[in-house]
């Protein structure tokens, strides 16, 4: 199994649209392998590759504790996305010493929608260090030439994936929302919001590959599993690409005991914000989410407050959540703050101002003072009176 | 020779209050006031705190129009001894490849200092790159998420520090020199004082690069060096909600929630018990 096998980057395959057989290229693909840069124009400290060499679409997966960590299973829906735009193949990349662990991943993977994951092994991967890794890496993606890459941003895709994107004087846009192909050029457009949340920024990537992008976790759904669904695994040594001498080293490890559920993956969520102004006011707030089953959060204001820890704060530099009910306590809703519960099912809001625009963001408003609003809500859950 | 530190730092405009021009999207920049970009802060109490144990040498540097001498006389103020501008039009207009290379250019210029901190991110942009590219293109050893500095032994080169993750702490043994991001709101920056703020003025404890000092080919420099390019900005989409508000009591605002909560099916009454439901 080990020895890896050879793909071509240079040769893109055609892969007939669906519901069409055989018949013309089309139009994207031609586009792709024609496009041509100037390398005259370009800044001679990078290699001048042309776009037409490229191919695929690789998603960069991560293990946490031997698994395959969620994040990078959601990155293939974006991933799936833009491989059919491009008439090309979903892939994906695992890397490190866990032969087991990688290859119970990489299944995952499959299963979720990628046709190929390329495993990168090592014994001396074992031991995730983030500068070699990401050398590795880059240097795999150095031979292998895929058009995108796609890292999910959490707190090791952020500091994998630029160093990656350097290493292949690549670029690279941070915490994408969105992601499509322009029908015109063939190039990826990365859809970020740029400075405050209210904008969207198209950025592209004409004249250097990979398209590099990263996203936050649950910004994308996952796509579903599938058991059945069959793909190939292509070993590879990561010794045939080099592995750096580590210049840095764990000692110790301390784990920060959690007693609640992450925010980003509960299902219901109560956050407060300035208005709720109090830590005896996020008491309640507790006990409403307890009483719900669900978790407390907030926006900037309450974490800048003290009154929520920062790991909770909900929004643009915060967490993006999912839950399926969001109630919004005293939070003006700012375009900062509601760009994190965009994939949010239902969302309450509570505040006593008629204008404030968190009502055009929430499902079911109320205007009013929060804490009336709230004990009511705690006492009828306490005592399962009918409404 | 002393122990040497640099700290990347950006003058960011204060997007708290920022404004857009709906018409072109983009930032009404009149009027905005500038800031130190608050992680940065958090990267120079980092540095200045191992100054204070082991003393030594702190520099920031920043590439970025003249105007952000503002923000390197406020770190003055806290402390820091001197400050690295790097200034020209053609590096204008850069993304993070381009800003990065440019202050890998510029801090190899001045010579590799032991330990060469940032921020985790800045709020203009909030990418967290610079710090991984520049660990790239000085190929040096970098560690993200720092929040406490534990141990700086020059002589056997190397450090140790404490990186903080979502569920643990992590020690990492680093050689020298190296590349350390500040963990976010993971500091106190120190307060500035008038007294550090008249050195400022007294000394000029000021240097300023420009590309006639770098010699950097403009192909790889500012807009033209930068691969990545903004091709339009949009309105972001609106999320479609029901938009229905209740006004008047409070008590019936709270009924009328758990029984719109009911028809949506999210709370189910059973056995005399409101209850979330799983789906
Ligand atoms: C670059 C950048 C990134 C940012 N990232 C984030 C982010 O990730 N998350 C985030 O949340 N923000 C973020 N912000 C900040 C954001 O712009 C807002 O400042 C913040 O969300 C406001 O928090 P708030 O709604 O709690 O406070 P406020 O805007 O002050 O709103 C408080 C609300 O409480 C209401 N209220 C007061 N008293 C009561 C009462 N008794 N009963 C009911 N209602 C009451 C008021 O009517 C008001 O609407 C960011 C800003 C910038 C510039
Ligand atoms: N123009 C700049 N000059 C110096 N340092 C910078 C500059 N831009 C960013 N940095 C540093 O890099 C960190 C991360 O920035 P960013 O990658 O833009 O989010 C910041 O917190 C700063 O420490």
């Amino acid at each position: 199994m080990e020895g890896e096998s050879r793909m071509s980057a240079e040769t893109i395959q055609k892969t007939p649209a669906p519901g069409e057989e055989g018949g013309e290229m089309p139009a994207i693909l031609r586009i792709r392998l024609s496009k041509k840069v100037d390398c005259e124009k370009q800044c001679p400290e990078w290699e001048c590759l042309q776009p037409s060499q490229f191919d695929k679409v690789w998603v960069v997966g991560e293990l946490e504790e031997g698994r395959v960590s969620e994040p990078s299973l959601q990155m293939l829906t974006p991933g799936l996305e833009l491989a059919k735009k491009l008439y090309t193949s979903l892939e994906a990349v695992l890397i490190g010493g866990d032969r087991e662990a990688l290859e119970k991943a990489a299944r995952e993977m499959i299963y979720h929608g990628a046709e190929r994951v390329h495993i990168i092994h090592s014994e001396a991967l074992r031991e995730y260090m983030a500068e070699v890794y990401a050398r590795v890496l880059a240097a795999y993606a150095h031979k292998h030439r895929p058009d995108v890459m796609l890292f999910p941003a959490t707190m090791r895709g952020r500091e994998l994936a630029p160093y990656v994107a350097n290493t292949l004087r690549a670029g690279i846009t941070a915490d994408c929302i969105r992601f499509d192909v322009d029908e015109k050029t063939g190039d990826v457009d990365m859809i970020r919001p740029p400075f405050a949340a209210i904008m969207l920024a198209y950025i592209k990537t004409p004249t250097r590959r990979p398209q590099i992008g990263t996203a936050r976790p649950n910004v994308f759904p996952k796509p579903p599993r599938d058991e059945t669904r069959e793909g190939e695994l292509l070993w590879a040594r990561a010794e045939d690409y080099g592995v750096p001498r580590p210049r840095s080293r764990v000692l110790r490890v301390e784990r920060i005991e959690k007693k609640e559920i992450p925010i980003e993956k509960a299902e219901v969520i109560v956050s407060g914000g300035k208005g709720v102004g109090t830590h005896e006011g996020f008491q309640m707030l507790e006990r409403l989410a307890e009483l719900l089953g669900g978790v407390v959060g907030g926006s900037r204001k309450a974490v800048d407050m003290g009154l929520v820890p920062y790991e909770r704060q909900v929004g643009q530099t915060g967490k993006t959540v999912r839950a399926r009910l969001y109630i919004a306590v005293g939070i003006s809703g700012a375009a900062q703050h509601t760009v994190g519960i965009r994939e949010c099912g239902t969302v309450v809001a509570i505040n006593k101002d008629p204008e404030a625009p968190i009502f055009q963001h929430a499902d079911y408003g109320v205007v009013a003072d929060w804490k009336e609003v709230v004990t009511e809500l705690i006492r009828i859950l306490e005592t399962g009176e009918e409404v | 020779m002393s122990l040497e530190m640099m700290v990347g730092i950006k003058w960011v405009p204060n997007t708290q209050n920022v404004r857009f021009d709906p018409k072109t999207g983009t930032l009404i920049r009149e009027g905005v006031p500038s800031i130190v970009n608050p992680a940065d802060l958090d990267a120079v109490e980092l540095a200045l705190k191992v100054k204070d144990t082991y003393g030594g040498r702190v520099r920031v540097i920043t590439m970025a129009p003249p105007s952000a001498v503002k923000g390197i006389e406020h770190v003055i103020g806290m402390g820091v001894d001197a400050g690295v501008l790097v200034t020209d039009r053609v590096f204008a207009g850069a993304d993070t490849l381009a800003t990065s290379y440019v202050l890998s250019q510029a801090i190899k210029k001045l010579g590799l200092p032991d330990l060469l901190f940032f921020g985790q991110e800045t709020i203009d942009s909030s990418t967290a790159h610079i710090p991984a590219q520049v660990a790239s293109w000085l190929d040096l050893p970098y560690v993200y998420y720092v929040d406490r500095v534990e141990e700086v032994n020059r002589e056997e080169g190397y450090a140790v520090v404490r990186r903080k993750l979502e569920d643990r702490y992590e020690w990492v043994r680093v050689e020298l020199p190296a590349v350390i991001a500040a963990a976010l709101k993971s500091q106190v920056p120190r307060p500035v004082r008038l007294s550090e703020k008249l050195r400022f003025h007294r000394d000029k404890p000021l240097q300023t690069l420009t590309n006639k000092d770098l010699g950097l080919d403009p192909r790889c420099v500012g807009l033209r060096g930068s691969p990545t390019i903004v091709a339009k900005v949009t309105w972001m989409p609106e999320v479609p909600r029901k938009r229905q508000v209740f006004k008047g009591d409070a008590r019936e605002a709270a009924r009328w929630l758990v029984k719109k909560l009911a028809e949506e099916g999210i709370l189910v009454r059973e056995d005399g018990r409101w209850r979330v439901r799983v789906a």
